[in-house]
């Protein structure tokens, strides 16, 4: 054991080694969000500048039925999409580590890449495939005789739910894989020697070890639809009456507020309360999911 | 084997220096020059027009001192927050920018744009049609030059109203009415044309039957779409879209849009001028179907024109080189620069190029060799004037779609309700931006 003098010391090196690191996160980090804080007290009117107008942004904000109206439609989406996406992730990253596919490294590529296409491209990709006047729904109903429109306001959501589970199931997959990759093999062994099929061996062995990733892509995946914003930006400059508004997402509106609006303080406002709301939602999936976790 | 890479080392820190040092340098130079102001000057100039290019050769020979650089820093809205960006940072504002006439108000009003009257500008009134000069002009000052100029018209398919039976274009919208009934028995997919809330659409029709719902006296605003020309425009419109003789399916600009353009199942388009020159490459296999005619009439023998964009170019307040920069904008807008941009298709309102006999009788193939000069310049001279667009109408219109969309999606409410629901939101709005909206 070291004596307390050179511990002390070694701990002001390490000071130094994170400095570049803690530099980086304040300027990049930290103060854009104080800068945000800061711009959410003001309100810059086109007629008469900025003026001070301390948490008026706010009340005002949770008062703004647009507002909760975006909140609400990205809260149900998360509620619905997120279980699909990680539960097809899940049975992609088993069907891979089961051995018993055929191409299996092909397969996780292909299945990975979609995450590597640009949210931008793969909106377009999408909107052209799922548009009813060109590409793989006016074929369908050419030839079936039907009407149907992934693009209305009742489905858009929907359409968009497809768009993001695409994007985003094979990053998942990559997560959960990784980690059955790292699951001993003597447990497996272990299984077979006690006469354990496929099955059992998945149920007691591989779902106990993916909890704890499960916990991260929850919580990623949670963060990552609350920001949607590239899909329904793009989609009504191609799809007519999509039902997409300027408030269709919290980010959307956030976007529309500051640019069009110019209502740069609202906007900050508007900004923050969604990553309270975020960070608050993330943190209790954290708690509830990884209690069982550390009990074990 | 140390020693080299230290040196390497000091050499990449030498060259990355000067070369910080020699930016630096270039920087103070041309903000030097702007800042004597005049005669030497580099100008950068954000225009999404592709013709304004054609003007630099011509002026920087003509004015050696000044180099002027054209830059494309995005259509519309999206140069307008650029721009807006920029004046709030204080730093990469344009000399010259780009606005549609309704955007000049939204600079023009808080100050962020030069007026350039007392430059000479306010000499030019009776050189511009009427409404275009009313569109840069506010009170005492003026805010930009008109650049390009779109009369409302109507862009039809001859050969898709012969199938109807009809062989002249609709002068009045009784007739208009009665012609899309005939066109929509041709089959399921015909229209004598879409709409799925177009915005500017309306307004032109509004503005064509007298209404005038903006009324902007400095940073007060009175909104009204009740007026009598108001009620006639939104009715007619009402009866169009009750009476399935519109496709509301179709949006603008899109694919699906060219292709009913070219197989003739869209029969018209109520347009600005400038669709001229778009409508060849967006329906090439409909060449020679296609012709202009003035927008339809609300009584017959009448002769009112409308608006259906334009754009035109001003000097923001924060440019350092605006002397140079008005030199600039006077010759490509007006002077010298003009021809070239003509030559190369650019529509504009200044009266000179209307009335010129080269303009009137040149032949246009894509429109069966009609003479689309004569036909837009009556347009243009006839557009009624004592339009106005309310300061904050970038944001306005974008709310429009979330108000409208519904209507066209589902069909429950109707275009006054929309109005009305639009009107409540820029009330709203505006007295929250500071103006004095009602």
């Amino acid at each position: 054991m070291s004596t307390v003098v050179t511990r002390h010391k070694g701990r002001q090196i390490g000071w130094a080694f994170v400095a570049p690191f803690g530099v980086l996160f304040a300027v990049v980090f930290v103060l854009p969000i104080l800068y945000a804080a800061y711009l959410s007290l003001f309100q810059d009117r086109l007629v008469g500048g900025m003026s001070f107008v301390g948490l008026a942004n706010y009340t005002k904000l949770l008062q703004d039925p647009q507002f909760w109206n975006g909140v609400l439609r990205v809260f149900g989406f998360t509620l619905i999409q997120v279980p699909i996406m990680l539960a097809l992730a899940l049975l992609l990253a088993l069907a891979l580590d089961s051995g018993r596919l055929h191409a299996s490294k092909f397969m996780r590529i292909a299945i990975f890449l979609p995450y590597a296409v640009p949210a931008i491209v793969s909106t377009l990709m999408w909107g052209f495939m799922l548009g009813v006047r060109y590409g793989l729904f006016r074929s369908i109903n050419e030839s079936l005789g039907t009407d149907l429109n992934p693009f209305q306001p009742g489905t858009t959501l929907i359409s968009i739910g497809v768009m993001v589970t695409w994007a985003f199931t094979g990053y998942n997959m990559l997560i959960f894989y990784s980690v059955l990759r790292a699951v001993p093999q003597e447990l497996y062994e272990a299984a077979a020697i006690d006469g354990a099929g496929q099955f059992r061996v998945a149920w007691s062995i591989k779902l106990p070890a993916l909890r704890g990733s499960l916990g991260i892509t929850v919580i990623f995946s949670i963060i990552g639809t609350f920001q949607i914003f590239n899909e329904p930006q793009i989609l009504p400059s191609m799809v007519a009456g999509s039902g997409i508004t300027t408030f269709y997402t919290p980010n959307l509106y956030a976007y529309n507020l500051a640019f069009t609006g110019s209502q740069q303080g609202y906007a900050a406002a508007l900004a923050l309360v969604m990553a309270a709301i975020t960070i608050a939602i993330a943190y209790a999936v954290q708690l509830r999911g990884l209690k069982p976790a550390r009990e074990q | 084997m140390r020693l080299s890479g230290t040196a390497r080392l000091l050499l990449v820190a030498l060259v990355t220096v000067s070369t910080l040092a020699a930016c630096s340098g270039s920087g103070k130079t041309s903000g030097g020059e702007g800042g004597a102001g005049g005669d030497t000057a580099k100008l950068t100039v954000w225009s999404w027009d592709g013709t304004v290019k054609l003007a630099v050769p011509g002026f920087e020979a003509a004015n050696p001192g000044i180099k002027v650089e054209v830059v494309n820093a995005g259509s519309s809205s999206e140069e307008y927050k650029a721009l807006d960006n920029a004046i709030q940072a204080k730093s990469g504002v344009p000399d010259l920018a780009m606005f549609e006439y309704f955007a000049i108000p939204y600079f023009a009003i808080p100050g962020k744009l030069a007026d350039i009257g007392p430059m000479g500008a306010s000499a030019f009134q009776s050189d511009y049609v009427p409404s275009a000069w009313n569109n840069v002009k506010f009170g005492d000052r003026v805010h930009a030059l008109p650049s390009d100029y779109g009369p409302a018209a109507l862009f039809w398919n001859s050969k898709t109203f012969a199938k109807a039976g009809l062989t002249t274009a609709p002068t009045t919208w009784e007739e208009y009415y009665q012609a899309a009934k005939k066109i929509r028995t041709l089959g399921k997919d015909y229209y004598i044309a879409q709409d799925n809330g177009d915005l500017f659409f309306l307004l032109s029709l509004i503005w064509q039957a007298g209404g005038r719902p903006f009324r902007v006296d400095g940073t007060t605003v009175h909104i009204n779409f009740s007026d009598e020309g108001t009620a006639r425009a939104v009715a007619f419109w009402q009866k169009m879209l009750d009476e399935g003789l519109l496709n509301t399916k179709i949006n603008p600009w899109t694919d699906d849009w060219n292709r009913a353009l070219n197989d003739g199942t869209l029969a018209s388009q109520n347009m600005g001028g400038w669709l001229t020159s778009t409508l060849p490459e967006r329906a090439p296999k409909a060449a020679g179907d296609f012709r202009v005619a003035l927008m339809p009439q609300w009584a017959t023998g009448q002769k009112v024109g409308a608006e259906n964009g334009g754009s035109s170019f001003g000097i923001p307040a924060a440019s350092k080189n605006q002397k140079a920069a008005y030199k600039f904008l006077e010759y490509f807008t007006h002077g010298a620069g003009l021809q070239p941009r003509v030559d190369a298709g650019a529509f504009v309102p200044n009266v000179a190029v209307l009335k010129s006999p080269a303009f009137q009788s040149a032949k246009n193939p894509y429109f069966g060799g009609q003479q689309t000069g004569q036909v837009l310049a009556e347009a243009s001279t006839t557009a009624a004037v004592g339009w106005q667009y309310p300061p904050f109408f970038e944001w306005a219109r974008s709310v429009y779609s979330d108000i409208a969309t519904p209507y066209f999606t589902t069909g429950k409410g109707s275009l006054t309700e929309i109005l009305k629901t639009w009107k409540g939101r820029c009330v709203t709005y505006g007295n929250e931006q500071g103006f004095r909206v009602d």
